[in-house]
């Protein structure tokens, strides 16, 4: 059963801000989800794990690899799909797949070939496996960054923001691709997108300036807001009073009027009902509790 | 709205880095060029290097090179806007399409003229640095650098601003734009090449668009004092030059306002692309299952995969130059450059002459772009390599596969190296098909490969190796070039500064002649070791390269220098001592053969010994010495070990009316004296660092008293040399002359400091001049060498057993002994003491005619010419010996001598060498063409009469008596052979290179009774003035007056004739109304300048036509500075009439209509002629006898029926 623990990682830049600050993480295999704002340090963590940075201090391990010291051990058994990433100019998405499957170790000429097919087969790029990656739309991209990331059956997966500029059909079709995987591999899902560890992660956590300010399960950790989410429609001019009142967690407009999300041990009244809280509460919550610690 | 984009645009550009970069680097050459007494464009020592046409040049030169930075100002403007992905924004807004691309046009082209403001700065700067020499600068003038920078160079950035301005708006693509810059660039450097061509001046003046053929034009025949004090007016062709670069300008600049689309041109059509793949890859359902998942290949980390991975990785980088457009582009650049290169090869000179295309000169063609070529391809790629994966953004996705470390180094640079291989392999096959096209198809594989192909891959890997290290450790790509760059230049600077040693220049050795004769002999020996010392460092710098090498996205210098102890331990540190140690090994081998076995060497070196030399001898020179009476010789060759032993005697004879008491004994530098001794002599003062001996004798020698001098020296060289190896001795093909072996009696002033800049740089007096014409005494010497007059020599030369050694004289004896040949050669009727000795593996081919045996010994690789030379010596031989004096000896050898030594033939006592280089492998297919073959056999034969029967006195005017006199015999045979119509082609390329040639002399101009080191005077005017002579006075009475030349002074010794003798005997063969004419050609400095006009021809009742046309004469006496002053003319000119224009092709017998000679005076006269047929053409001088400058102008065309 593989895992990855994280102790206390700390990436400091030379500009002294901290992008990581004491990151301790127990990661089990089967999809992990890593929510967190733009600027929370999860693509620092994800590079971190993927080998590509290195920390200020503190170790990662996975079984029984020493991430730090050892990047080349763990990077046999690694697939990284980069938050954004380029491609080759005039070079197919065939070539470019069995290029990368050399690169992973999938040398042997008749395994290589079966597998650059399965892949290409299983991302729906079979018809365009002889064109140049640089003419491939956003999604398609995508897809083949999912392609080579598969390659060599790794152990460790590492997706980080993967749904971001994907149509809803796309993402629909991505999100069902991960959940494919098998289940003796751990995957780390990064993204800013709540829905998607929703439908997908059977434990996250959620990390908001370089710190982890919550982790669990999902049900969970919904449960733990149960009875303490409530609603209300109200006008736009009165949001600044309720504001003041209590403490909001979300607004949205819904119907020309503005609804609002309060976070409240005991009924407010003045017309709030009681919400069935999502992960959404959740992560709005959690980020209004550290903007208020910090 | 328009002024206002003007406005910021000004501002933004002027914010680039690259405009304070592009300004200091202009700034600092124009500094380097005028502070710096090495680097030169254009301005030689009589002119100041701050005259106004130095600093037309210079700018003119500059402008060209700035158009780089020109185009990264205005390609930016079209370009920033789409790559920014800004572009949507600007184009929503009101903005026009005029005020858009004006507008930023005048703020780039505004920014991009400021920048070049450094030019004048630094030239300015430049002239007033404390160090320099003033007497190199003249008076500072500021309306020199106004009028270069305004009318010269602004125009320039104009023209090529609007260009790329368009071109941007075209392609919308820097890089495109870029490849437009390049060829433009080699384009504009290969029109120059092909406009300086005689007759193309007024075709270049106007369409040569960067104002350098019009300034040439307008200056081409300028005068040193000329060229110190004017600028070319701005009139003519060089305003029409402007005027119509200026109005293409304006063309191209509406051009683009027509072209510029606002929307994004490329980028819609790839959005459309893309948007097409995706509805074709987007299947109606969600991803398809492929039925049960396969078993997924695990990863094997084997040896095999490591290979997999380093194949397809190179495979990777190597694809992604070779499929770049910009690849293809610069290697047709370099292509098409070559083939200019390569065609022009062949014309080995001015005069027209062609050889054959043989391997070794395509070699030395392509040499001339495809290594600069290769630099930039090493430099740019080794940048677009290494920022590869970080500006494609796939640099995470591939530091994160499981490849080592070292598979980002090895397989950038085995892909560069491949890149680098297969363009000079471009290279050869365009060589190949050159030589295939002129149909010539012996193409010496072999040779393309090991002399050229291997030696210039590994040197240009060497410099990727170095770009490699520096894109490591540089912050940027821009950076990383920039840094190369300024590298290169240094290499220039250093080597200038007397920094020459290849052991600290990067990728340095020793270049290594080739020849057919000699191949790379072992010449190859040295540069190869160079090789290895500095492949050595150049895998340390990979090794380097990859211990700091960005994995990741950990970018600072810090955290990778932290790493890289980590990544070289291991065997990248076993690979890394080891190749220290190849370095340290090859060095201290490289170090013991340049400075140990050999001497270091500099040019800055060597002429600060020159000067010491001066110093300490000179005042020697006017002491009276004995002179060489008889010359004993024994020279052993060792061809295959670079060594030349050498024993011999002089009899040396006291000559003077005084006793001697001191001997000065010189040898040159590099001998070793092995033994010297003089009869009743003993060594008083001896310089070892000169070689340079005084002896005293024991009772002076008296007036008439000889006395025996001995030696035994050794010419040699051990190992090999930083530079400058020894080319004299080779394994095939050895040619050395005496005075390389043996001593020189008392002091004389050949090989000193010429330069005027060099000599007042030591110290010295500013000039050393022959002395005057008349000076009393001087006719004692002879021009040759002050140390003898006639003599009688006996030279033996051995040497190895397979090649046949050759010497001035009779070869009396031949043997053959434990594997080497020894031959004697003896000559015992008066000759100079000037010997050679050659020895190589000859064939031979003897004709016999009327007693005297014409031999040529040649390389058996080239046979072509051969017969023609024993024709040309038949020809010679038949008119000397009919006109002058009879050939003193039986026999008459030419030889073969290898290109590396030289491009010359030389004449010894019956002996003529003669380089491989010219016209031994001469072409003559073309008739057309001036046979240059029969031209230098002609003229060295020429000097067996003219120097080896007289031999003019050491003054001025010597050389008139010996080369003047050799092309005025040449000039005679190749006038019977070829008749007067082939003789005006020649003679116009003689008046051509002369009018040239006196503007950019080291001394003031002299007459040719007073020549002295000017030899455009005794060739190239000496050609023109006897041919004219001749042809006035005639043939004959020129050839009495040599021959009464030679029966005063044939064979005799002291007084030596002197060109006052020569003049004396032609006058007296001259009728009185020549003897003007005799002063002019001879005495004076004379131009002429006539022009024919107004030629109109009205058909008579008989039939045939009357036609008049004016003839405005001027004769012109200059100074040896140029300065002119009219002078009375009163002289005979052929006039004619004719079909074709006689100054173009096709002009010959049929095509005159009438010719006769008539008198001519200054001013304006009529001519009237009558004709037999409608004339088309009308003129003066039809046979290009006069020296004019504006030769053209004599010939004009006829109005009429």
């Amino acid at each position: 059963m593989p895992s990855l623990v994280i102790d206390k990682l700390t990436h400091v830049y030379p500009n002294d801000v901290r992008a990581l600050d004491a990151v301790s993480l127990n990661i089990p295999n089967g999809l992990y989800g890593l929510l967190g704002p733009n600027g929370a340090g999860k693509s620092t963590l994800m590079r971190t794990i993927a080998t590509l940075q290195a920390p200020t201090s503190g170790s990662i391990r996975f079984d029984d690899i020493d991430v730090i010291a050892e990047p080349q051990k763990l990077r046999r058994t690694l697939g990284y799909l980069p938050q954004d990433f380029g491609v080759y100019p005039r070079v197919s998405a065939y070539d470019m797949l069995d290029h990368m499957a050399v690169l992973k170790g999938v040398a042997a000429p008749k395994a290589r070939r079966e597998t650059v097919e399965y892949l290409l087969n299983q991302t729906n790029l079979w018809s365009v496996r002889k064109k140049a990656l640089a003419s491939f739309s956003g999604g398609m991209r995508q897809r083949f960054g999912i392609a080579q990331a598969l390659i060599g059956d790794p152990s460790l997966i590492i997706v980080d923001e993967p749904t971001a500029g994907l149509d809803p059909e796309e993402r629909l079709r991505f999100l069902n691709l991960l959940a494919e995987i098998g289940e003796n591999v751990v995957v780390i899902l990064s993204t800013h997108i709540v829905e998607d560890v929703a439908d997908l992660c059977p434990r996250m956590a959620i990390i908001a300036g370089g710190r982890i300010v919550r982790e669990g399960g999902p049900l969970d950790l919904i449960a733990e807001l149960k009875g303490r989410i409530w609603t209300k429609s109200i006008a736009r001019d009165e949001l600044e009073a309720c504001r003041a009142n209590h403490q909001v967690i979300s607004t949205r407009l819904f119907a020309g009027r503005t609804v609002v999300h309060i976070l409240s041990d005991a009924d407010p009244g003045e017309g709030f009902a009681a919400a069935t809280g999502g992960l959404e509460d959740v992560y709005f919550s959690t980020l209004s509790a550290q903007r208020q610690a910090a | 709205m328009f002024f206002k984009v003007a406005a910021f645009e000004f501002r933004y550009q002027l914010r680039q880095p690259i405009f304070w970069i592009g300004a200091f680097i202009f700034a600092l050459l124009s500094f380097g060029l005028m502070a710096s007494s090495n680097i030169q464009i254009g301005s030689t020592d009589n002119i100041h290097k701050n005259s106004p046409f130095a600093i037309g040049r210079a700018t003119l030169v500059f402008a060209e090179f700035y158009m780089f930075v020109v185009a990264a100002f205005v390609a930016n403007v079209i370009v920033r806007d789409d790559e920014t992905g800004f572009g949507g924004i600007v184009r929503a807004t009101r903005m026009r399409k005029f005020d858009y691309l004006y507008g930023r046009f005048l703020g780039a082209f505004a920014v991009a003229a400021i920048g070049f403001l450094a030019v004048p700065f630094g030239l300015w700067l430049g002239s007033i640095a404390f160090w320099v020499d003033p007497e190199t600068m003249g008076p500072f003038v500021a309306r020199d650098y106004l009028y270069a920078y305004f009318v010269l160079g602004l125009p320039v950035i104009f023209l090529t601003a609007s260009l790329f301005f368009a071109l941007t708006t075209v392609t919308r693509s820097m890089m495109w734009t870029y490849v437009g810059v390049v060829g433009l660039f080699i384009g504009g450097q290969i029109l120059g090449v092909v406009l300086t061509r005689p007759g193309m001046e007024h075709i270049a003046a106007l369409w040569e668009p960067f104002g350098a053929g019009a300034f040439g034009a307008a200056t081409r025949y300028w005068t040193a004092s000329e060229r110190n004090t004017l600028v070319p007016p701005i009139t003519g062709d060089l305003l029409w030059n402007k005027v119509i670069w200026m109005s293409a300008a304006v063309a191209l600049l509406a051009l683009a306002h027509g072209l510029f689309r606002f929307q994004a041109g490329t980028v819609s059509k790839r959005a459309r692309k893309a948007a097409a793949l995706a509805v074709a890859a987007a299947p109606a359902e969600a991803f398809a299952s492929v039925g049960p998942r396969a078993a997924p290949a695990k990863p094997v980390f084997n040896a095999a995969a490591t290979w997999t991975q380093l194949i397809a990785r190179t495979r990777l980088d190597a694809g992604q130059v070779f499929r770049s457009p910009a690849y293809f582009v610069l290697l047709g650049l370099a292509a098409a450059a070559s083939v200019g290169n390569l065609w022009f090869a062949t014309e080995v000179s001015t005069y027209g002459g062609r050889v054959f295309p043989v391997s070794r000169i395509m070699m030395q063609a392509v040499s001339g772009l495809f290594p600069f070529f290769s630099l930039i391809i090493a430099i740019y790629y080794a940048g677009e390599l290494v920022w590869r994966e970080k500006e494609r953004k796939t640099q995470e996705i591939i530091d994160a596969a499981p490849v080592p470390d070292w598979m980002f180094v090895a397989p950038k640079t085995l892909a560069i190296a491949l890149v680098l291989f297969s363009t000079f392999v471009v290279g050869i096959l365009v060589a190949i098909a050159m030589q295939a096209s002129r149909g010539f198809f012996d193409f010496r594989i072999d040779e393309y490969v090991l002399w050229w192909l291997i030696p210039q891959t590994i040197d240009a890997v060497l410099i990727a190796a170095l770009a490699i290290l520096v894109q490591t450790l540089s912050p940027n790509k821009f950076a990383g070039w920039a840094i190369m760059v300024v590298y290169l230049i240094s290499t220039l600077v250093l080597g200038n500064l007397g920094f020459e040693d290849n052991l600290y220049q990067y990728s340095g050795g020793p270049a290594v002649p080739l020849s057919d004769m000699n191949a790379q002999g072992h010449y190859w020996i040295a540069a190869y070791w160079f090789r290895l010392y500095w492949s050595a460092f150049a895998l340390v710098l990979l090794v380097l390269a990859y211990g700091l090498w960005r994995r990741g996205t950990e970018t600072g210098l810090r955290p990778r220098l932290r790493q890289l102890p980590r990544r070289l331990s291991g065997l990248a540190g076993v690979i890394m001592g080891l190749a220290l140690v190849v370095f340290a090994g090859s060095g201290a081998f490289i170090f013991y053969n340049t400075h140990v076995l050999n001497p270091y060497r500099t040019a800055l070196g060597d002429e600060k010994w020159t000067a010491d030399y001066e110093k300490k001898f000179l005042r020697y020179e006017t002491l009276p010495q004995p002179k060489i009476a008889h010359v004993t010789l024994d020279l052993q060759i060792w061809p295959h070990q670079t060594r030349v032993v050498a024993h011999g005697a002089y009899v040396i004879q006291n000559r003077t009316n005084a006793p001697i008491g001191v001997l000065h004994v010189r040898f040159m530098r590099d001998v070793i004296v092995g033994a010297l001794k003089i009869d009743g002599a003993h060594l008083q003062t001896e310089y070892p660092d000169f070689n340079y001996r005084i002896y005293a004798f024991d009772k002076p020698m008296q007036p008439g008293e000889t006395r025996t001098l001995s030696f035994a020296s050794t010419f040699q060289q051990l190992g090999f040399r930083n530079s400058g190896n020894v080319v004299r001795i080779m394994d095939n093909g050895t040619f050395i002359n005496d005075q390389e072996l043996s001593p020189q009696i008392g002091m004389d002033r050949r090989l000193l400091l010429v330069d005027r800049t060099k000599r007042r740089k030591y110290g010295l007096t500013p000039e050393l001049r022959l002395p005057v014409l008349g000076t009393p005494g001087a006719d004692q010497f002879e021009g040759l060498r002050r140390d003898s007059d006639w003599v009688k020599a006996d030279i033996t030369v051995t040497t190895d057993a397979d090649q046949i050694p050759i010497a001035p004289g009779y070869k009396v004896s031949e043997a053959v002994a434990n594997g080497r040949r020894t031959a004697r050669f003896v000559t015992d009727s008066p000759v100079l003491n000037f010997f050679s000795a050659q020895s190589a593996r000859y064939a031979v081919s003897t004709v016999n005619y009327k007693g005297v045996a014409i031999s040529v010994y040649y390389d058996p690789q080239h046979p072509w010419n051969v017969a023609r030379i024993q024709r040309a010596m038949i020809a010679s031989l038949d008119y000397y010996q009919a006109n002058f004096s009879p050939y003193q000896f039986h026999q008459v050898r030419v030889l073969e001598f290898p290109a590396p030594d030289g491009s010359f033939a030389q004449s010894f006592t019956n002996t003529i060498p003669w380089s491989e280089g010219i016209f031994f492998i001469a072409d003559n297919s073309d008739p057309d063409r001036v046979d240059m073959v029969t031209y230098v056999g002609a003229h060295e034969l020429g000097h067996q009469w003219w120097a080896h029967q007289v031999i003019g006195a050491d003054e001025q005017g010597e050389a008139m008596l010996s080369e003047t006199m050799a092309q005025y015999s040449a000039g005679q045979v190749m006038k019977h052979m070829y008749g007067p119509y082939m003789m005006r082609r020649f003679l116009k390329f003689e008046l051509d290179s002369y009018l040239r040639n006196r503007g950019g002399s080291v001394l003031p101009e002299q007459p040719l009774d007073r020549v002295e080191t000017q030899d455009y005077v005794y060739y190239r005017k000496g050609s023109l003035a006897m041919y004219r002579l001749q042809d006035q006075i005639g043939e004959d009475a020129v050839d009495r007056a040599l021959r009464h030349l030679l029966h005063d002074f044939a064979f005799k010794g002291p007084p030596y004739p002197t060109s006052v003798d020569l003049i004396k005997d032609l006058r007296q063969e001259a009728p009185a109304d020549k003897q003007q004419l005799i002063t002019d050609l001879l005495q004076k400095i004379t131009l002429y300048d006539v022009k024919a006009d107004h030629a109109v021809a009205k058909k008579r009742p008989d039939g045939r036509y009357d036609l008049t046309f004016t003839v405005d004469a001027k004769k012109i006496y200059a100074d040896g500075l140029g300065h002119e002053t009219p002078a009375p003319m009163n002289e005979t000119l052929d006039v004619g009439a004719f079909d074709v224009d006689p100054g173009g092709s096709g002009f010959n017998a049929s095509k005159v209509i009438a010719v006769q000679r008539v008198a001519i005076h200054s001013g304006v006269q009529t001519v009237t002629l009558t004709v037999t047929r409608p004339p088309k053409f009308a003129g003066v001088d039809p046979f290009s006898e006069l020296i004019d400058r504006d030769a053209a102008a004599t010939i004009t065309k006829v109005a009429g029926p």
